[in-house]
């Protein structure tokens, strides 16, 4: 009996399945504390959803409700880059299974650009989490926190201006 | 017309990282601070890859004209690969064509030059192959050019002509040259006998060993070398049976087209003139000629061949044959019609005969009932056709079930021997 549909590579099916495996094991990470049964439910639901569909918008639902999650419980120890390295290996394989269709092999030039792409995308991962750990907001000047936000909103308008639609 | 897209990952890694930096920045909240860092690097460097070209794509094959069973390359021509990373060709599926990847889906990093995909058709005929969807992505997965669609392009497959080398020779072959012995003594190679000298004889043709011994001229005789005129009928009513390929069982019209082949390649190489008429609704006709050329040409008329449901017998075959000329008839003998039209060609006096391409079309599948209707209907079909058989063999017009090489060898020297016998007319 075949276990996979005609042309799709064993690779292929790792990363889809690691698509859905990996939100729910940043879930799980919380145990022994449950997570409630809707989040748990919608997790496991969008990130199925994704693993069928990687190069579909629904990839953002399930890392962003984890994300929710853990940033409702404010849990900031060392879980939390755990959770970190989880959801961007989530993201990196779903951008890895989206340049085709199922049936196209994984490229193993692509799969190294991308581990190595995937590994320097997590280098600000630590230093973040040390600042949250070592460094007291109360401490910073108020300029630093409107630099701060000046800068994200510059950043969201550019985003946005480069993300629009070209005239033709 | 298609432009650069943002990708369903950039958008993400957007969301997640800009988005989530700025509402932890907002609320004062530390976890999404954290989380969103990797994110941030993600979407900027996506960002940053946007190209700027507009690239023109279109895929080139290596070959348009193919023998089933050969292979070609696709390949991909982008005229602007500017900002390009990687590009992505998925082709659809065609009709007795088999590619490599063999699910058509292929892609590949632009560093390493373009994806090619390797196409090999199975059965001759016009193929449509090449129709596809391609994308180019920039660096760091952030946009995406297309999926833009590439048409198809027509690759003409002609039908395999090996295995086939008939040794025998054309019963009657007319003409001026050839490497068919004629009957008649001439100026040929091949040797004939040593007779007396006579007046007019050349003086190189002495044989001086025969004429020393017995002290009297003899001269060598050989015989002069003709080409024959062959007519190559193929039925292309019907098509009976599911065609496999080169690699699966037969339909009938493909033993029809493939025995035809084999015979029209064998028969140009010997040098003798080739003729073909196909008999559909609208007949084709290629009249008799010889050389690669022509071979090329019946080769080619052979692939465009198509059964049409509206194809009539005809009653008779005008093929304005001369004396000397050989028929083959190449069919699975199922139409009535046809089988008058070429007993009519063999009482006219031509050297018929009847290749039958019928293979095992008409056998009952293992497992199928055997007093089932189908298979009822099939036994009465072959009944009918052994008795026209029969018949058209009674008239002595010979039927040899297609099987490759050496095929009509036995037959076509029956048919010489009785040629040479001398006939009492009324």
């Amino acid at each position: 009996m075949r276990l996979l549909r005609p042309g799709v590579t064993p690779p292929v099916v790792v990363l889809r399945t690691l698509l859905l495996v990996l939100p729910c094991a940043a879930l799980a990470v919380a145990l022994p504390q449950v997570p409630d049964g809707l989040v748990v439910g919608g997790v496991v639901m969008s990130a199925a959803a994704w693993a069928w569909m990687p190069d579909h918008a629904i990839g953002i639902v399930p890392l962003a409700l984890v994300a929710a999650w853990w940033a409702v419980h404010g849990v900031v120890d060392w879980r939390l880059l755990v959770v970190g390295v989880l959801l961007a290996a989530a993201h990196v394989a779903a951008t890895l299974a989206s340049y085709g269709p199922a049936t196209l092999a994984v490229d193993p030039d692509l799969a190294r650009l991308w581990a190595a792409r995937g590994l320097l995308a997590l280098v600000p991962l630590p230093v973040t989490w040390l600042a949250v750990r070592v460094l007291d907001p109360a401490l910073a000047p108020s300029w630093l926190w409107l630099l701060a936000g000046a800068t994200v909103v510059g950043l969201l308008l550019l985003t946005a201006r480069l993300t629009r639609p070209q005239t033709q | 017309m298609t432009s650069w897209q943002p990708t369903p990952a950039l958008v993400r890694a957007c969301l997640l990282g800009i988005g989530g930096a700025g509402l932890a920045i907002a609320i004062g909240q530390e976890v999404l601070a954290v989380l969103s860092a990797p994110f941030v690097v993600l979407a900027g460097a996506g960002l940053a890859g946007r190209p700027r070209g507009r690239p023109q794509v279109t895929t080139r094959l290596d070959h348009r004209r193919l023998h089933e069973g050969q292979g070609t390359t696709s390949r991909l021509e982008v005229d602007d690969l500017a900002g390009v990373e990687h590009v992505t060709r998925v082709a659809a599926r065609a009709a007795h064509v088999a590619s490599q990847p063999t699910y058509g889906s292929v892609g590949s990093l632009v560093a390493t030059g373009p994806p090619t995909i390797g196409l090999s058709p199975r059965r001759w005929g016009r193929r449509d192959v090449g129709a596809e969807r391609v994308a180019l992505t920039s660096p760091w997965a952030g946009w995406r050019w297309g999926p833009v669609h590439v048409p198809a392009t027509s690759l003409l497959v002609l039908p395999r002509t090996a295995p086939y080398d008939g040794r025998a020779e054309v019963p009657q072959p007319d003409g001026l040259v050839g490497r068919h012995r004629s009957r008649r003594v001439g100026s040929g190679t091949e040797f004939e006998g040593i007779r007396h000298f006579a007046t007019g004889d050349r003086l190189k043709r002495i044989n001086w060993p025969v004429s020393l011994r017995t002290g009297e001229l003899h001269v060598v005789t050989t015989r002069a070398e003709q080409d024959a005129g062959v007519w190559l009928v193929v039925d292309a009513l019907r098509d009976i049976g599911v065609s496999g390929g080169i690699d699966g069982r037969p339909s009938t019209l493909d033993l029809t087209v493939r025995a035809a082949a084999a015979l029209a390649e064998h028969h140009v190489r010997t040098g003798d003139r080739v003729g073909l008429v196909v008999v559909t609704a609208n007949g084709t006709r290629v009249p008799l000629g010889s050389g690669p050329r022509h071979l090329q040409r019946l080769l080619g008329t052979l692939a465009r061949t198509r059964t049409d449901a509206r194809s009539t017998p005809p009653e008779r075959l005008e093929l304005g044959t001369e004396s000397g000329s050989v028929v083959h008839v190449l069919s699975p003998m199922l139409s009535t019609p046809l089988v008058t039209a070429t007993a009519s060609l063999q009482r006219g006096g031509t050297s018929v005969v009847v290749v039958d391409t019928l293979g095992d079309a008409l056998a009952v599948p293992d497992g199928a009932e055997r007093l089932g209707l189908p298979a009822l209907a099939t036994r009465m079909q072959k009944v009918e056709r052994d008795d026209r058989l029969r018949r058209l063999a009674a008239l002595g017009a010979p039927v040899v079930p297609w099987r490759g090489p050496g095929t009509l060898d036995t037959v076509l020297q029956k048919l010489a021997r009785r040629a040479q016998v001398p006939r009492v007319r009324a």
